[in-house]
């Protein structure tokens, strides 16, 4: 191609469709027309002054034939010049922060990278709060991501990969591992699936989630997502995969086994004996999340034989003339109990004590004083809807499964929870993907990662990678743990 | 992945194949004809049991890649093996028959004062169908789950009541000599012959971690299990074992010393319902692959659809029957077990010792042949898959 200051801006331009945040600067440089093109909003226009403009109008050597040569090698002193042979590539760059040089007579575009990250501080993700330990977050920029990835792995081994996604918003997507510890074949089936990924934008990470599950109307989450770089490097260390996207301060880990979601990452910065006991707390927490209220329903019901005396004798006479039925009753509150955290989740911050104080003292205390709903029913609901947020990324999931306990406890009684509580173990034994079973290393059975799963070993004794996640294999042992023995 | 199950995994299923038909009506029905010497004859069955367990690994290791078909023409002859897959079908029909209606009877007992049988088929089919169509790597998944909970919720049942125990409820000891041993063990065999299942797991088994102590560690805890519990059943009730219909809930209700099931108890027996769905959806499996080889079958679709309709058909049969169990009592029953448990695997050991080296000598490179063609058509299939898919997109 053939580059005139003037045409090529116009044409670009035009294809830009006039948009009015796209600016242009001309430059005489020894007799040459200079055009500089740029997105006023994405760019450092202070950068750009101090490393572009004012070395151009400011440069009085001699200038030899080749211009653009001179430019390159004499004049700008930004770190990077990028050279564009057409002007669709050309725009490809101006969208992502560059600002374009286009000389006169040259058969090249220039640019510099100029952009202008605007992004919120490094916080502490809300999620995924430590009481000890790095308490960093990523944010929306991948590069910032990116930087804090490296900041902790200052290694060769690690690969960045990064692909554009979306026809319209180009989002930048990156794929971060360990070579010598991913597993190859993970890593090419993932960045397969998301080059084959067609959509007109990507705003947020889990939007590639259901491009990148296997089971894709399954209730159960199927991809990790974590907030923090400590967390996202464990993972990679364990042979997983992490996926980044641009304006998304959440990462992907693949593959992603159950046992995960009952890991913190407080977990590894505490005394093992404790984290057993949070972990079994934990999985304890999670059945009273998804089957207490069924049970509940199902005891009152049917079974309110099996309950010891004293313990009946307290339900009826705290359940007599209450008008509706037990089933009823736990549906009422869960129904109520979801309707509030809606609407505290999306109330402005200021309404949120006052919401607090409606729901619980008001709702909750004066349904009990009118007669409606029992205390042991609002005690079941406060303390399943308590235990839900254990494990907040499956919050969703097990709101879901609590209704349908509460349906079948309801309709069946304690058999109908036993089969239910089969029946969902069973859909999760199938859930294998990215060769990780689903609910190892319980089932199947891996003695190499008991090491991780209730109990924690001390950090020295856990010499291996876990053999649930699927990692090379050849590169089992964690590096320097023979010198940590020593 | 493979769709194999592990070594430890078929561990696992032949533990809960041991225990599970031994807990419910089992000990009560026994004392009719052994009394106090009942827990000796399930002693000696299981002890048979378990030898005959190495036996059948034994023929397994020898077709690592073909399926009870293969292996049974291969040693028996398409006719021979025909008729023993009938056997083996019919064992099925009755473990599933009994364990469907115990299950049936048993909740009705302990939960409910009345349960439709149509409420109470109607999940246990979608939960069987559901496992059944998953195959046996998944119920052997949900089986290493489940497994730790009922030996423990086992053991609490026997730490509460042993203290009632009275060990003179034992004695005396072979006072009728030993010939109401010999008749209550052939009587009773329907409820042993626990390792037939793992028939329909030839060419699924995965022997590459094999570890003969494991199997070992758990045939010895089922049969420790099985023991404590007749121990504690048959001390605790003596002379009024037979009316207790269910050892573990009636157990369970002794200890608590009320007319219910009281504390954690209840949680034990609920555990034992889960146990028995799972058995179920074990030997219904096995129930499809028998159908699937004797009719030549390749989808699982209708042997799943006749197996489910099998088990409605027993639970609306049951209803009109007073005690399913003496089905289970018949001669012919018996017969049915001794015959796919007991004989069938020494004819199969013979067969193949007879077969003379060149034959299997075939036999074994037809074997590993067939593991690696299975091994390409499943890539080809899948390369045919991803290229159906990649036309279709364009």
């Amino acid at each position: 191609m053939k580059v005139s200051a003037q045409d090529t801006t116009k044409e670009i331009q035009q294809k830009l469709h006039q948009s009015s945040d796209v600016k242009t600067r001309s430059v005489q440089f020894f007799g040459t027309s200079v055009s500089l093109i740029y997105i006023a909003d994405i760019t450092d226009t202070l950068l750009m002054n101090n490393s572009l403009v004012f070395p151009m109008v400011s440069f009085s050597n001699e200038v030899s034939r080749d211009v653009v040569k001179e430019l390159k090698d004499k004049v700008l002193s930004n770190h990077e010049v990028n050279e564009f042979e057409d002007v669709k590539g050309a725009i490809d760059g101006l969208l992502k922060g560059m600002t374009l040089i286009l000389v006169d007579g040259a058969d090249k575009i220039l640019a510099c990278d100029m952009e202008k990250i605007t992004t919120r501080a490094v916080m502490e993700p809300p999620t995924s709060v430590v009481i000890k330990g790095p308490r960093e977050g990523f944010t929306e920029s991948i590069k910032y991501n990116f930087a804090l990835i490296r900041k902790r792995v200052r290694t060769d081994d690690l690969v960045v990969k990064t692909m554009e996604i979306g026809e319209l918003t180009k989002t930048q997507v990156g794929v971060v591992y360990f070579n010598s510890v991913a597993d190859k074949k993970i890593v090419d089936a993932i960045t397969k699936k998301l080059k084959e990924i067609k959509i007109d934008g990507v705003l947020d990470a889990h939007y590639l989630i259901s491009y990148l599950q296997r089971n894709k109307h399954s209730l159960f989450k199927q991809i990790g997502d974590v907030e923090k770089p400590d967390i996202l490097v464990g993972k990679m260390l364990e042979g997983r995969v992490g996926i980044l996207v641009d304006g998304s301060p959440i990462a992907l880990t693949l593959p992603f086994v159950l046992i995960e979601d009952l890991q913190n990452s407080d977990d590894y910065y505490s005394q093992p004996i404790r984290v057993a006991f949070v972990r079994i707390l934990r999985l304890i927490g999670v059945i009273c999340a998804v089957v207490l209220p069924g049970v509940y329903v199902a005891l009152e019901i049917y079974h309110y034989k099996i309950l010891p005396t004293q313990f009946l004798v307290t339900i009826m006479n705290t359940t007599q003339g209450i008008p509706f039925s037990p089933f009823m009753e736990i549906l009422f509150l869960v129904l109520l109990f979801e309707i509030l955290y809606e609407a505290n989740l999306r109330m402005p911050q200021y309404f949120g004590m006052a919401m607090s104080i409606v729901g619980a003292l008001i709702l909750g205390e004066t349904t009990v004083n009118a007669g409606l709903v029992s205390p042991p029913a609002v005690m079941i609901v406060a303390l399943s809807g308590i235990t839900f947020y254990i494990i907040p990324s499956q919050a969703a999931q097990f709101s879901i499964l609590r209704l349908c306990a509460i349906v079948i406890g309801a309709c069946l009684g304690l058999y109908g929870m036993m089969i239910f509580c089969v029946f969902i173990l069973s859909y999760l034994s199938n859930f294998d993907s990215y060769k990780s079973a689903y609910l190892a290393p319980s089932a199947p059975y891996i003695e190499n990662d008991q090491q991780d799963l209730f109990k924690r070993a001390n950090i020295a004794e856990m010499k291996k990678r876990p053999k649930s996640i699927s990692n090379n294999r050849k590169n089992n042992i964690r590096r320097g743990k023979d010198d940590a023995q020593s | 992945m493979t769709l194999k199950v592990n070594y430890r995994q078929l561990s696992i299923l032949v533990f809960m194949s041991f225990i599970a038909l031994k807990f419910l009506a089992l000990p009560s029905l026994m004392y009719l004809d052994s009394e106090n010497m009942s827990w000796i004859v399930a002693l000696v069955i299981m002890v048979i049991d378990g030898l005959y367990v190495f036996l059948l690994l034994d023929l397994m290791r020898k077709c690592k890649h073909r399926n009870i078909l293969d292996f049974m023409t291969a040693t028996l002859g398409p006719v021979m093996s025909r008729v023993f897959l009938v056997v083996l079908m019919l064992k099925y029909a009755l473990v599933i028959a009994n364990i469907s209606k115990g299950l049936e009877f048993f909740v009705v007992e302990n939960f409910y004062e009345k349960l439709n049988w149509v409420v109470f088929v109607l999940p246990l089919l979608l939960l069987t169908g559901f496992m059944v169509y998953k195959g046996v790597r998944n119920i052997a998944r949900v089986s290493e789950i489940i497994c730790w909970a009922i030996i423990f919720g086992c053991l609490y049942l026997a730490v509460k009541s042993v203290m009632g125990v009275e060990p003179l409820n034992f004695l005396p000891l072979f006072e009728d000599g030993v010939t109401p041993l010999f008749k209550s063990g052939f009587n009773h065999l329907s409820w042993f012959g626990s390792c037939t299942f793992m028939f329909m797991l030839f060419g699924k088994v995965d022997f590459s971690r094999e570890k003969i102590g494991q199997m070992i560690k758990y045939i010895v805890c089922s049969i420790l299990l099985v023991m404590l519990i007749f121990f504690i059943f048959f001390g605790l009730f003596e002379a009024t074992a037979p009316i207790h219909t269910f050892a573990i809930s009636d157990i369970s209700q002794f200890s608590s010393g009320h007319s219910s099931i009281d504390e954690l108890s209840w949680l034990v027996v609920a555990l034992w319902v889960t146990a028995q769905a799972v058995q179920l959806a074990l030997y219904s499996y096995c129930m499809v692959e028998t159908i699937k080889a004797l009719f030549n079958i390749r989808s699982n679709t209708f042997p799943i659809i006749f197996v489910l309709l099998y088990i409605f058909l027993w639970s609306y049969v049951g209803e009109m029957t007073v005690r399913l169990e003496r089905v289970f009592l018949t001669p012919y029953a018996s017969i049915v077990t001794l015959v796919a448990q007991y004989v069938l695997p020494w004819l199969m050991l013979i067969g193949y010792g007879t077969m003379g080296k060149a034959k299997r000598q075939q036999f074994e490179m037809s074997t590993e042949q067939n593991a690696k063609e299975s091994l390409q058509n499943s890539k080809n299939n899948r390369a045919k898959t991803a290229k159906a898919v990649k036309n279709e997109k364009a």
